[in-house]
């Protein structure tokens, strides 16, 4: 069977005028118009399967948004092709938005000044969803959300999560096979993403419904997906398993330790003499990290306890945040 | 979460029957509706507003018809009759498609309708016409009392008028509505359109009629504007009002105006659709 979202050599290109300053460069700008072309996307291409739960993940500007436009259907791309759900996306995009839920974490596509279950009624006529189906889905969301006391009151009353719980629930309402996350945890606090995890997770098992979610909270991807695709400066740099990724990028592991005392403190350049670095967290905490393929966790730990006056330590693997900085730092997987 | 909440398949529609095709819409109306209750108040203001502009523009034809009883046809009643019923019907065909659709374009909330599988030219003349039905109650209605009340307004030429002058109001809300969606497209290729929705805004309040007959117009000038939309948004519903059109010549002028809301609607749409491929969202 085809994957259920297919893209090839996606890209998109902004063309945009480059404005001169002051009031000379604004008379300039009136006659002469100099464009520069910003290739957003450059020539991306993947698949998702049915039932995935994909983590889109690059640093600010790397094409992230651009992306899910051109797959939403709400940019055309400069080239390349989309097949999702059996559409593409740009030009079939009112039968194509049947088959998608849409959620851009930074806007709202509940109605600002009115009750946020009118906007659900409206919903459940635009997707002609019958009485029973909508009552069953949104008492069901109203519970796993928890969304029971803002249903009636309007967005613009509502905080952050509150609104992106309900937006969640909008973006769900006609049950979807494909859904599509913009920053869906932004600005949210630890218990809201908990929740909203959960609740992702939960439609993913129950409905295989596919999801595509972009993030800036690593910890998002590391609960919900499997496979992460990330992409910088337009281009995918890397896409496959996150314990793949791990294993493959992981440069080193970590020996993180306390200090018994204020002591030990001094001691502490006997330890980094055979080429192993230290980092300081605090007073009496300190990071130890050390090439994986060099060095044994045990051989560290050894030369620590015979050195210095331990109280406890933990091994730990280079976060995903160090391994991810590394990439976006770099600009290439190495 | 394993209830049968999702059992339905998503994608088992109906036959799509005109009825239920519409029923997006119909929403939308109601939407619209409901979504101006928040601005209620703004409608107390907007009562007084319309009820010094009639005043203002009484003095003025009082000052001009001093010294005459007829000009063009008109006279000091017709003309005040004309000046009221034309502010009174402007408070129900008037409607802000066009700046609506050019802040959604600088503001990228577009997005969020085009994310929807409605058509977006039905969707906004739809939730416009609600917010229209909303200001039927409480601006028209209480504007048309207090100017009755207070000037020398006529009454409806005769019942088969006052039908007649109905649909026509209906269809200039449609000819203004989709005029406003076809101009307000401009804004996704231009971006910043305020300057020329300014300029439209005066336009339209002087060849549709609202500050003038167009009979006062110069001859030439009126002969160029039956070729255009516009004098079918106010002149000929005060026309069919004051019964200076009746008979077959109100049907023809009624049958003129679907032909304009049919060619507007056209043309909006192909605007929009020569548009929305230049769409470049800002932000996100
Ligand atoms: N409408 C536009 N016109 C011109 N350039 C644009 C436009 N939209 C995006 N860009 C540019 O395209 C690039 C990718 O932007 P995009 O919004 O896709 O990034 P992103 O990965 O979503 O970033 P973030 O994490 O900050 O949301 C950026 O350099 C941005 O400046
Ligand atoms: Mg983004």
């Amino acid at each position: 069977m085809a994957p259920l979202v297919e893209v090839r050599d996606l890209t998109k290109e902004f063309r945009s005028f480059k404005r001169r300053e002051g009031v000379w460069g604004a008379v300039q700008n009136l006659f002469v118009r100099e464009y520069v072309t910003v290739r957003a996307v450059d020539r991306v291409s993947f698949a998702i399967e049915a039932g995935e739960m994909v983590g889109y993940i690059g640093a600010n500007g790397a094409g992230k948004s651009t992306t899910i436009k051109m797959l939403t259907g709400i940019l055309m791309p400069t080239s390349g092709t989309v097949v999702a759900a059996g559409w593409v996306p740009y030009r079939d995009r009112r039968r194509y938005t049947r088959q998608i839920g849409v959620v851009f974490g930074q806007r709202t596509q509940l109605w600002w000044d009115i009750a946020v279950v009118e906007s659900f009624k409206l919903l459940k006529e635009i997707y002609e969803i019958s009485d029973a189906d909508y009552r069953s889905r949104l008492g069901l969301f109203a519970e796993i959300l928890n969304l029971g006391e803002y249903m009636h009151t309007p967005v613009r009353k509502l905080s952050l999560g509150e609104r992106m719980r309900c937006d969640l629930a909008a973006s769900l309402l006609h049950n979807p096979p494909l859904l599509f996350l913009d920053e869906p945890t932004i600005g949210l606090d630890v218990v809201a993403k908990e929740r909203i995890r959960e609740f992702l997770k939960e439609v993913n098992r129950s409905q295989r419904t596919t999801v595509l979610l972009t993030t800036h909270d690593l910890s998002d991807i590391e609960e919900l997906s499997r496979r992460i695709l990330i992409i910088d400066k337009g281009r995918i740099l890397f896409d496959g398993d996150l314990a793949e990724m791990k294993k493959r990028l992981a440069q080193y592991n970590q020996v993180k330790f306390f200090l018994k005392d204020r002591s030990q403190i001094p001691r502490l350049a006997e330890v980094t003499t055979n080429g192993l670095g230290l980092e300081r967290v605090d007073e009496l905490t300190y990071l130890m990290r050390f090439d994986r393929a060099k060095h044994s966790s045990a051989d560290v730990i050894r030369t620590l306890v015979n050195r210095l006056e331990i109280r406890d330590l933990f091994v730990e693997e280079e976060p995903i945040e160090e391994i991810v900085k590394r990439i976006y730092l770099s600009g290439e997987v190495a | 979460m394993g209830s049968n909440a999702f059992a339905a398949p998503p994608l088992a529609r109906s036959p799509a029957l005109l009825p239920l095709a519409l029923r997006p819409y119909a929403e939308l109306v109601r939407m619209g509706f409901v979504d101006t209750l928040a601005y209620r108040l703004r409608y107390y203001t907007g009562i007084a507003t319309y009820f010094i502009y009639v005043s203002v523009y009484y003095f003025i034809w009082k000052a001009i018809y001093e010294h005459g009883t007829s000009i063009e046809g008109f006279d000091f009643s017709q003309i005040m009759t004309y000046v009221a019923v034309g502010w009174i019907i402007r408070s129900l065909y008037f409607n802000n498609i066009d700046q609506d659709l050019a802040t959604q374009v600088t503001e990228g909330t577009l997005v969020m309708n085009l994310i929807k599988p409605v058509n977006l030219q039905g969707a906004l003349i739809a939730t416009a016409l609600g917010q229209s039905v909303f200001r039927l109650v409480m601006l028209t209605v209480p504007t048309t009392l207090l100017l009755f009340l207070v000037f020398p307004v006529r009454r409806p030429a005769s019942l088969a008028h006052f039908a007649a002058f109905s649909v026509s109001v209906a269809l200039s809300f449609f000819i203004v509505a989709a005029l406003n969606f076809a101009v307000g497209t401009l804004a996704i290729r231009l971006l910043s359109i305020l300057g020329l929705l300014r300029a439209k805004y005066f336009l339209l309040e002087l060849l549709s009629g609202l500050l003038l007959p167009i009979s006062f117009f110069p001859h030439g000038f009126q002969v160029a504007l039956d070729f255009l939309p516009f004098q079918y948004i106010s002149y000929v519903p005060l026309l069919i009002y004051l019964g200076k059109l009746s008979g077959g010549a109100a049907w023809r002028a009624l049958g003129i105006q679907i032909f304009w809301v049919l060619a507007l609607v056209a043309l909006g749409h192909a605007m929009w659709q020569w548009s929305s491929r230049k769409i470049t969202v800002q932000g996100g």
